[in-house]
């Protein structure tokens, strides 16, 4: 069993959970994530992990209320403990000097992408991030977003305050910008809707864009396929050659993100979770 | 006819031979379309006596020597014909850890009774029967026979994943007096046993018992560890262990690479079959994963996996279940039982038949399946007759889910990490006639090696590698021939 050492809301529905899991963390590398199951009659779902202690043994992940599992999770306190917790798993994130790096986040992606922010930093990368939520009371994390990041662009739905509308308004200033103030690299954490969005506008200029791919998992190390799309005209599986992937090269977007809400009815309860002319519902 | 030579070394005194091979009680067609339990009910004790009664306990033991794990069948069948349960169960236990998986799920009439004296009279014992009667026996006499255990040797040995091989090599170097520490990735132990084959076939409940059995030898299992993640393979041999056997099993699931693969509801086999029998999805929602199926599904394969997948469909709702294959029935690498029994639950088979695209509802969910029709080759050199497309043959199938079951790759995680290790273009392990890879220390068997095989094949290249490793262990050397670090070196820069 895996105890819940800490538990933190962040946000309305936005948890942090840290999870004594010395073997995980000991290994742990940025853009990693973990599968975990709840009970014995619970499911296999995977999280970024956003933070980890190789000292402590413990390992940190940040989720939102959508579902059955999440909302289970919810409701887990210090001295609860999970069944299993598998990880790290996937590849890490590619980190090296680039030069200026855009980051794009929402969701666990304002926790998840730190620890990324973090070694690009130390590579001694020049960071623009762009935070984008749905309300400034739906923001978390903001510290550490701006201690590593040169500037930090908030896209908070609302006019006013420094505050930028919308992440792809934001977005598209940066890349007027280019090359004069040039961008070397971009990488997402975001919503699939979006990444692909950012995908489309980065490519007329050629610059890299990593997006970090969430397609529906069971066993996450290499055997069932359910995470598999397709990249560069060949089968990709997210979870042992990704999460990380080149945006450019992900071919059938639409189908992947059909696939990524064929539970979406038995899985998320959330009333509202739905995206604007989604094919699933 | 040479039945009446071999049957020469049969008991003295003359007796007639019975070629009345008992049945085995299954639940009927119509009720096993509805619900997941077992299948073959097993034979009562009376119908057990009346098989072995039949074993006319010939010299050659032909029998044995068909059994991967050199079984000791005609003693086990004496004890049941001296009615005596206690002693088969442990004339059983010598040779195997997993009676109750093997005489459920072996392909006896390739192997053990296919090898049977009487099998020239087309009635060989229904030798996996009668070891499912045992093993069944004695699951319900509490504790478990147990072997006699050797002395510790103080040597300690990593086996890496807990499915049929690795249970195998765990329990035969844990009564050899090794210690033994059992790594699995998944949450339960049994690796394919749990994930892949349902319920109905092999009830999860006595794959437990069988990994419980294995544990009580004194074999550390250690859940929720990958190989090639948590530890490489090098960490392994740098810290505790003396040697390691690899069993990590199946890998990526293979696909046809033709246009629409990743429609929504086109699933892999294993992701299907994962979902229904590991995650007990079709207890949902008490379990939590859900699965999705539609009312016609195709299953694309002509395996065992397939029958699986196909059986497992019908059950979980679907009115109509096809399973297409691009040869015939003859060819078919399922065992027929397992036709057999698909068919008795309504199945329909499509044969010479492959899918060249699958089409969209419009909303990237799959409706239906373009195949083009078949026919073999004249034999070729090798004697296979190749299947090929009849040009402008092209049709159309309505299909709301797919699952594809053309077998996997072998799983990637502990070669890509281990530069040292010797594998084939195909990526399976290489390895020699007893079990050894290219590097120091390790074994290897299982689908890490065959790429895919059978649960009973696994194990039997688990029993040659553990009695190679076992020889290498007790051969007196102490922490031995650490792989030079030089030659490492040149390799992996």
């Amino acid at each position: 069993m895996y105890p819940i050492v800490d538990h933190e809301v962040l946000a309305p529905r936005v948890h942090r959970l840290r999870v004594k899991a010395p073997v995980v963390a000991e290994k742990a590398k940025p853009g990693q994530f973990v599968i975990l199951i709840i009970d014995e009659k619970g499911e296999r779902v995977p999280f970024t992990i956003s933070d980890w202690d190789t000292g402590a043994g413990t390992v940190d992940f940040v989720f939102i209320e959508v579902g059955k599992t999440t909302q289970q999770l919810a409701g887990l306190q210090p001295g609860d403990a999970l069944l299993s917790f598998i990880g790290p798993l996937g590849r890490p994130a590619e980190v090296d000097h680039y030069g200026h790096v855009v980051s794009v986040l929402s969701g666990y992606g304002l926790a998840a992408m730190v620890p990324i922010l973090k070694a690009l930093k130390e590579k001694g990368n020049t960071l623009t991030t762009i935070v984008q939520a749905p309300d400034p009371e739906r923001l978390f994390g903001q510290k550490p977003l701006e201690e590593l990041s040169d500037t930090v662009i908030w896209a908070l739905g609302t006019k006013g305050d420094g505050m930028m509308e919308s992440t792809t308004v934001a977005m598209r200033k940066l890349l007027n910008q280019h090359p004069r103030r040039r961008i070397d690299r971009v990488i997402a954490m975001c919503s699939l809707c979006l990444m692909r969005v950012l995908s489309e506008m980065t490519r007329p200029y050629g610059i890299k864009t990593m997006v970090h791919l969430t397609p529906v998992m069971v066993d996450g190390t290499g055997m069932c396929g359910a995470c598999r799309l397709s990249v560069g005209r060949t089968n990709r599986f997210a979870c042992v050659h990704g999460p990380e992937f080149d945006g450019h090269e992900v071919d059938g977007w639409e189908v992947l993100m059909a696939r990524r809400c064929t539970y979406a009815d038995e899985s998320i309860l959330q009333q509202g979770f739905q995206c604007r002319g989604c094919s699933q519902w | 006819m040479t039945d009446e030579k071999e049957t020469k070394g049969a008991p003295a005194k003359k007796q007639k031979l019975n070629l009345n091979r008992v049945d085995m009680p299954k639940q009927s067609e119509h009720e096993r379309r509805h619900n997941f339990d077992e299948v073959a009910l097993g034979y009562t004790w009376e119908l057990a006596k009346e098989e072995a009664s039949r074993c006319i306990q010939c010299k050659k033991r032909p029998c044995q020597q068909g059994c991967p794990v050199n079984i000791d069948i005609p003693d086990f069948i004496a004890a049941l014909q001296r009615e005596d349960i206690e002693e088969a169960a442990k004339v059983l236990k010598r040779k195997t850890s997993l009676p109750g998986v093997c005489g459920r799920v072996c392909p006896q009439e390739l192997q053990c009774e296919e090898a049977c004296t009487l099998n020239k009279k087309g009635a060989p014992v229904a030798i996996g029967r009668l070891e499912r009667f045992i093993a069944d026996w004695e699951r319900t006499q509490g504790t478990p026979t147990m072997p006699e255990m050797a002395p510790s040797t103080g040597k300690k040995v990593a086996v890496v994943g807990s499915g049929p091989s690795g249970l195998t090599v765990a329990s035969d170097l844990a009564i050899l007096g090794h210690q033994v520490v059992l790594f699995e990735a998944l949450h339960v132990a049994g690796g394919v046993l749990m994930y892949g084959i349902p319920q109905f076939r092999l009830p999860k409940e006595i794959v437990q018992r069988e990994v419980q059995y294995v544990q009580s030898l004194g074999v550390d299992l250690r859940l929720n560890t990958v190989i090639g993640i948590n530890y490489s393979l090098d960490e392994l041999l740098r810290t505790d262990y003396d040697a390691v056997y690899l069993a990590p099993g199946a890998g990526l699931p293979k696909f046809l690479g033709v246009p629409g693969e990743n429609l929504n509801m086109v699933y892999s086999a294993n992701e299907f079959l994962t979902r229904t029998n590991l995650m007990k999805a079709y207890r949902y929602p008490e379990y939590a994963t859900p699965i999705k199926m539609g009312k016609k599904v195709a299953v694309i394969g002509g395996g065992n996996v397939a029958m699986d997948a196909a059986r497992c469909a019908v059950r979980l709702g679907a009115q109509e279940v096809y399973v297409i294959y691009r040869r015939t029935r003859a060819e078919m690498p399922a065992r027929l039982e397992e036709v057999e029994n698909a068919e008795e639950e309504g199945i329909q088979f499509h044969f010479l038949c492959n899918p060249t695209a699958f089409l969209s509802d419009g909303r990237n969910n799959v409706a239906a399946m373009e195949l083009i029709r078949m026919k073999l080759t004249e034999p070729d050199e090798s004697g296979r007759r190749r299947p090929v497309p009849i040009p402008g043959s092209e049709y159309i199938l309505d299909v709301d889910t797919v699952v594809v079951s053309l077998g996997t790759s072998p799983n990637p995680l502990i070669p890509s990490t281990t530069p040292d290790l010797n594998v084939t273009r195909w990526g399976t392990v290489v390895i020699d006639e007893r079990g050894r890879t290219s590097k120091a220390r390790v074994w290897a068997g299982g689908d890490i090696v065959s790429g895919g095989a059978t649960v009973i094949s696994a194990m039997g290249e688990g029993r040659i590698a553990a009695a190679s490793m076992h020889e290498y262990l007790s051969n007196g050397q102490k922490k031995i021939i650490p792989p030079s670090p030089a030659q490492d070196d040149d390799k992996t820069q």
